[in-house]
This record gives C-alpha cells, sequence and structure tokens, in this order.
C-alpha cells in the first residue's frame, strides 16, 4: 500500500466535503479506480458506520479498516481530524461579524437546509433498508422515547436490535 | 478571555460584556477533567451515528449540565456548517475551544475520536465475521429505523430555535424558513446539485431575510 497517497486520497475526500456522507463519492471514484476497495466494502462500511459510536463519518474509519487493516484506520482518524480544525479561523472572521442580521440569517438558512438533507438521506437509508409497519413502528416508538428524555438512547438502540434479532 | 485553572484560554465572553446566547447557562464553569469526561462518555456511548452523538451533545452541554444554552448551540451548529470535513467534530471543536480554550479543543477530540474509533474498529472486524447471519441482519436494519427516529426529534431541536425565532419577527420570516427547508429538499431530491451550492443558497435566502426585517424595523 502506498501509505501517503492512501492518505491524502482519505483527506481529499474529507477536505473537499461536509457531513457524514460527504466524504463518499470521492472515496468510491479513487478507491475503485486505484482498485483498492469493491463496493461490498463501501456498503458494509456504511452500515455499520451506522451503529457504532461517534459522528456518522467514522463510517470512514470503518471502511479504511476493511480495506488497509488497523493502520489504515488510524490514518482514516488522522484524516478526518485534520480539516475541522479549519472552525477555529471561522470562527475568528464570525466573531467580527456575529451581531450582523445577515450573519444570522446565513447560519439559520444552512441549518434549514442541513436539517431537511439530514432528513431525506436518512429517510432513503430506511426505505432501501426495506420499510414495513415493523419498521415504521420503531421509528414512531424510538422518536416518542427520545422526545420525552426519560430512556437513554443506547437502551432505544438496545431494544430495537433484539426486537429486531427475534422478530426478523 | 480568561486563563482556566488548568491553563487553557477560554473564550466565554466576560462578565462585564455578557453573552446574550449564554442567558440560560450554569455559572460554573466545567474543569478540563469534567469535559474530558463528559466528551469520553459521548465517544463510548453514542452508539448510532451522527443523531445519537448530537443528541448526547445537547443532552450533556445544554439540558444536564447547562454549560451552553440552546441558543448559543443552534449558532455553534450553523457554523460548523461553513468548514470542511465532519460537522459535529467542527463542533465539537467550538465547544471545547468556548468552555475550555485550546485544552478544550484537545480533549474533546480526543475524548469523542478515541473511544469512538476504537469501537468502530473493534464492530467492523466481528461484524465482517458475522455479516451474513440473518439476525445480524434484522437486528441492524431495526437500530436504522430507531436511528432514524432519534434523528427526527435531533433535527427537530436543531431547527426549533430557528422557527421560534421567526415567528416572533413576522408571518412572512416564518414562511421563508419554511420554504427553504421545504424548497431545498425539493430542489436536491428533484435535481440532485451539489449540496454546496444548496447551502449558499439557503443561507443568502436566509441573509437577505434579515437584513430586510432589521431595515424595516429600524425605519419604524
Amino acid at each position: 500500500m502506498d501509505w501517503p497517497l492512501f492518505f491524502w486520497v482519505v483527506l481529499k475526500s474529507i477536505l473537499f466535503s461536509t457531513g457524514g456522507f460527504g466524504p463518499l463519492p470521492s472515496l468510491h471514484t479513487d478507491f475503485i479506480a486505484y482498485g483498492w476497495a469493491g463496493e461490498n466494502q463501501f456498503t458494509e462500511a456504511l452500515a455499520v458506520g451506522q451503529i457504532t459510536p461517534g459522528p456518522n463519518g467514522l463510517w470512514v474509519v470503518s471502511f479504511c479498516y476493511l480495506v488497509a487493516g488497523f493502520p489504515g484506520a488510524l490514518l482514516a482518524c488522522l484524516a478526518l481530524m485534520l480539516p475541522p480544525l479549519f472552525i477555529v479561523i471561522v470562527e475568528r472572521c464570525y466573531v467580527r461579524i456575529a451581531n450582523r442580521p445577515t450573519t444570522h440569517g446565513l447560519l439559520d438558512g444552512v441549518v434549514l437546509v442541513i436539517v431537511s438533507f439530514n432528513i431525506i438521506i436518512l429517510a432513503n437509508l430506511l426505505r432501501s433498508n426495506g420499510l414495513d409497519m415493523g419498521m415504521l413502528s420503531i421509528v414512531v416508538i424510538s422518536a416518542a422515547l427520545a422526545l420525552s428524555r426519560r430512556i437513554s438512547v443506547n437502551l432505544i438502540l438496545l431494544s430495537a436490535a433484539v426486537v429486531g434479532a427475534i422478530v426478523g | 478571555m480568561s486563563i482556566n485553572i488548568t491553563g487553557g484560554e477560554v473564550d466565554n465572553n466576560s462578565s462585564s460584556h455578557p453573552n446574550p446566547l449564554r442567558t440560560d447557562v450554569s455559572s460554573d464553569s466545567p474543569t478540563i477533567t469534567q469535559l474530558f469526561i463528559t466528551w469520553l462518555r459521548i465517544g463510548f456511548t453514542s452508539f448510532g451515528g451522527g443523531a445519537v452523538t448530537q443528541y448526547l451533545i445537547q443532552e450533556n452541554f445544554i439540558h444536564k449540565n447547562k454549560w451552553i444554552s440552546a441558543k448559543e448551540y443552534t449558532r455553534l451548529l450553523g457554523m460548523s456548517q461553513i468548514t470542511p470535513g465532519i460537522n459535529i467534530l467542527a463542533m465539537t471543536i467550538l465547544i471545547g475551544k468556548r468552555l475550555g480554550g485550546r485544552m478544550g479543543i484537545v480533549v474533546a477530540l480526543l475524548g469523542l475520536i478515541v473511544p469512538s474509533a476504537g469501537i468502530t474498529i473493534g464492530i467492523t472486524a466481528t461484524y465482517a465475521g458475522f455479516s451474513e447471519f440473518p439476525q445480524v441482519k434484522s437486528a441492524l436494519r431495526a437500530v436504522f429505523a430507531a436511528i432514524f427516529g432519534i434523528s427526527l426529534v435531533t433535527n427537530w431541536r436543531n431547527v426549533k430555535p430557528i422557527f421560534v425565532n421567526n415567528r416572533k419577527k413576522g408571518p412572512l420570516t416564518l414562511f421563508v424558513a419554511v420554504g427553504i427547508m421545504i424548497g431545498s429538499g425539493v430542489v436536491y431530491l428533484f435535481f440532485n446539485p451539489p449540496v454546496v451550492v444548496l447551502y449558499l443558497i439557503g443561507g443568502l435566502c436566509g441573509a437577505i431575510t434579515y437584513w430586510r426585517v432589521a431595515r424595516k424595523t429600524k425605519e419604524e
């Protein structure tokens, strides 16, 4: 494995994207082109990335582990942590313009778009997993429990896993 | 800017200039150790990806410890969208810096990433050996449905302060906010343009609307 090239390909995919699933198109193009990965490794890593702790983007760590073992996963962790540090520079500029209505409007507008995309992407993944009354019930019950804040989310996820494994 | 006992610069705006976004927060600042433990707890327990991670950040920093306000969280969330890479990591850096300066950034990143990446690697290795079992597939499917339900709550919490604020500004502003959210979704679904373009358009619509409202208020 050409590790500097591997690191650059992963870093580039994260640097020119935003959000958890953002690096997917770039990674897919490069890893297939270099012959480092097949389609199965992408789908497996994306599925595992949904249940592991931490941000959605950690599917990249799972993917790099499947492709290149532990060294690949470590390089992926490093590549994931570097680009977000730009936020420190962004924040410095933000302090100067923080109280302007246009700044608030800009950020609120971006948040509204992000929320819209989040719901669409997750809904598409839910549909592609196979949507039936059982899954819909889990969606509604999980949302209600999360909203009530009476049960920890880990317990909600664990219960869903047990129900899924038993009921099928 | 002040220095806390653990040596980090704390960007908390001095008490002589109170931050209007921090009106419903606790007066006790967390120590670096408290911050590290909190991030570690999130890193170890946020099974379910970004939606659950965000939910736990909200729970720990806004509701339980009251270290930041919901309004401030929304601002940080907005800021974290305009930086490359994983948005939650950018927000983790911002929260860490706000509460613990440079050391706050270090403990936030390490506390969140080291346990979650370690568990991710462990689960990936395990999953690779058991992925063909039907029970494993069914369990994963059900877990994803639960993640979707939790993400609906998380996303609602993200947009609620914006809708509440816009309703106070008037029906037109609220209409624009709802329009940005629905309109961007429709454009994304039917035309699939680069997402960055839609971020820019959504942000621009928000900026123009807020600017017009501010100018109108000033004139009155």
